[in-house]
């Protein structure tokens, strides 16, 4: 136990996130100074195309997984329940919606623009469609097709996705003035494309017994991916992290001693209890595969830049049919080899928690492997019923240390 | 000296404890509030528990502790409630597969094996509605002690139908149906009936394999009783003294991890 207590159980890249977070928020400020257009996407926008055009693109979403982290969210809720938004909606877009309302003095900038593509997300295009009314910002919404067959997003989708990021191009063109410069979109489709690879290295050697690092660490280290796709500084972040990750592997370092369940975790983290990974840690049960890891992650060619920004806008995992959803899983279960599956159902997220019963089901025929659901919010603290969670938890574990 | 060991089952609205002895016979039992201070609920259980016997604490040589103040006791081993009351029930019905435990803060459904292994499980939602402080935030607004909620469920002829199933929003339909002026035990069978039908949905996932077995502490309420067999349609196997068996499976799984201790 003692070996245990003095040696961290994070990778030294993660130790680097919060740093880096800060940075790109400090840079963010910098451009709004220097007249750069700021825009808010939600995630899964065309980042890339955005980075070429020199518009600086921050993420609500993301900003409301960190004030939740940090523990200074409830600020943001407050003023959005009290402007009358209800505690039944997504918490991201309360967060959102509350910072915009309470005049948008803290670490992300007010928007210049605001773009969404309606492809993970229901809520995404009211809540954008919302923010243009409170703010009376310029808005691009660009529609995504659900995805059912790969045949329907080569045949017939995919062109129509193309074409909505060639009005966005002209948009911006016009709008703020800019040049659309294929050579830097070209550079930034390779630069994100080269962080994805090396993220999807690094998620691959987790099949290692024991796992190389855990929950804790994926949580935080797809920042990069999320807002810094086709930027250096991602792809020198992976470059450090599946470095270091080889390293332990080599050493056969795993994130505890002894580990004695390997599980899956589907769904969102819960930004403000990271204290739940470790509380599974400390009884030997590893994170070792989750689908949110790996979302997003997404293979470009450059040779094919606006075609390939499409299909990576279409192919999120939240947009593509349940089977394609279902198949994967499958397929990691074996590969990762995991003992249990651990499902969060997220109030703020239907899209995600919907289809988990019927996924938990099949994974259970398949694999007879147990699988554990509870309930709680992704950003909402207030939603987190300690207490309970940690005894269905406990039982969960039980039930895993008998088979 | 004869070995002893406890199991206690520290609840969100009562602190069970269970004394077996070496032949695993439940040989002493208290059950007390649970408060705000669960160490204290636990020593008030278990000087009940001792009082009625000859023995020495210094007997006991092992205790498990589970339930939500599980943590917060001086133990030696802990489980959770799952595990504890597949336990209890194996020793006491081998035959049940399925198991419904009904307590303050949680309601539960259990599958378990042949071997009493748990195979499957799955527990309320974080709400209130369908466990037992549900039924005691009613009865205080009806003015009636929880005692009697079994009672007058019997009188019933026309129980009224609860339509909501948040705690809150059912208050103010029981206040409504009774400032309509119905009979206070059709509004006690509507309410039972409303939580039985919670239950029946949320176990209808793990199925209803017999024998089923109900546990925890609403089970003493046999309106509820008889609302959940009607809903599920079957006859369950009911202990008599339901809300021990958590605590019971606590001591069962405390005499083995002595016994495994020992070994070593």
């Amino acid at each position: 136990m003692s070996g245990e207590k003095s040696r961290s159980r994070v990778l030294q890249a993660t130790k680097k996130i919060g740093e880096l977070i800060l940075e790109y928020f400090a840079k963010a400020s910098e451009a709004k100074a220097q007249g750069k257009p700021i825009a808010w996407v939600t995630v899964f926008t065309p980042v890339e195309l955005l980075r070429s055009l020199d518009i600086y693109p921050v993420a609500p979403e993301h900003f409301g997984a960190m004030c939740s982290a940090r523990n200074f969210i409830l600020e943001y809720f407050k003023e959005a329940e009290r402007k009358g938004y209800s505690q039944n909606l997504c918490s991201y877009s309360r967060c959102g919606l509350g910072y915009a309302l309470s005049g948008m003095t803290g670490l992300m900038p007010p928007p210049d623009i605001l773009i969404t593509f309606r492809n993970s997300c229901n809520v995404y295009v009211k809540w954008w469609q919302s923010l243009h009314m409170h703010l009376g910002t310029p808005l691009f919404v660009g529609e995504a097709p659900y995805v059912l067959t790969q045949e329907d997003l080569d045949n017939y989708v995919l062109d129509y996705v193309v074409k909505q990021l060639m009005r966005l191009i002209e948009l911006a063109e016009e709008k703020f003035k800019l040049k659309f410069d294929e050579e830097r979109l070209i550079e930034a489709v390779k630069l994100s494309d080269k962080a994805s690879e090396l993220w999807l290295e690094a998620l691959k050697l987790r099949k290692y017994k024991p796992c190389p690092f855990g929950g804790r660490d994926s949580a935080s280290d797809i920042f990069p991916l999320v807002v810094m796709q086709g930027t250096k500084e991602a792809v020198v972040f992976y470059e450090e992290l599946l470095r270091e990750v080889k390293e332990k592997v080599g050493k056969g370092e795993g994130v505890i001693e002894n580990e004695k369940y390997r599980l899956l975790f589907d769904g969102i983290w819960l930004w403000y209890a990271f204290d739940m990974i470790r509380y599974f840690e400390d009884k030997g049960a590893v994170f070792v595969y989750e689908p949110y890891s790996e979302a997003w992650a997404y293979r470009l060619d450059p040779s094919k830049p606006l075609e390939s920004i499409a299909r990576k806008i279409l192919s999120m995992g939240l947009n593509v049919d349940i089977d394609l959803r279902i198949e994967r899983f499958l397929k990691n279960i074996k590969e990762f080899d995991i003992d249990g599956a651990v499902l969060f159902s997220n109030r703020s997220c239907k899209s995600w928690s919907a289809p988990q019963l019927v996924t938990a089901e099949v994974i259970g025929s398949e694999f007879n492997i147990p699988y554990l659901i509870f309930e709680a919010d992704m950003a909402d603290p207030r939603q987190y019923a300690e207490a309970q969670i940690k005894n269905r938890i406990d039982a969960f574990l039980e039930v895993l240390r008998e088979r | 000296m004869n070995s002893m060991y406890t199991g206690v089952d520290a609840g969100a609205s009562a602190t069970k404890v269970v004394i077996i002895d070496e032949a695993e016979n439940i040989i002493s039992y208290a059950i007390v509030p649970s408060g705000v201070n669960f160490k204290a609920s636990f020593e008030n259980a278990l000087k009940n528990a001792l009082g009625k016997l000859n023995i020495d604490i210094k007997d006991i040589v092992y205790t498990v502790s589970t339930g939500y103040g599980r943590e917060l006791i001086d133990a030696n081993a802990v489980f959770s409630e799952i595990t504890c009351i597949s336990r209890g029930i194996r020793k006491l019905y081998p035959s049940v597969r399925t198991i419904i435990d009904v307590g303050g803060q949680d309601s539960k459904a259990i599958r378990v094996d042949e071997n009493g292994r748990v195979l499957d499980f799955v527990m309320n939602d974080k709400c209130a509605a369908g466990t037992g402080r549900f039924l005691e935030v009613m009865a205080n607004l009806l003015g009636k002690p929880i005692g009697e909620l079994s009672t007058l469920h019997f009188k019933s002829s026309n129980p009224v139908k609860i339509s909501s199933t948040c705690t809150v929003f059912a208050e103010s339909e029981v206040v409504s149906y009774i400032s309509r002026g119905c009979k206070i035990e059709d509004v006690i069978a509507g309410l039972h009936n409303a939580i039985a039908e919670r239950i029946f949905a949320m176990a209808s996932r793990i199925g209803f394999e017999k024998e089923v077995a109900f546990t925890g502490g609403v089970a003493k309420n046999l309106g509820f009783v008889e609302a959940l067999s009607k809903r599920i349609g079957l006859t369950p196997i009911l202990p008599k003294e339901p809300q021990i068996i958590c605590a019971l499976g606590a001591a069962l799984l405390a005499k083995k991890q002595f016994k495994e201790h020992l070994r070593v």
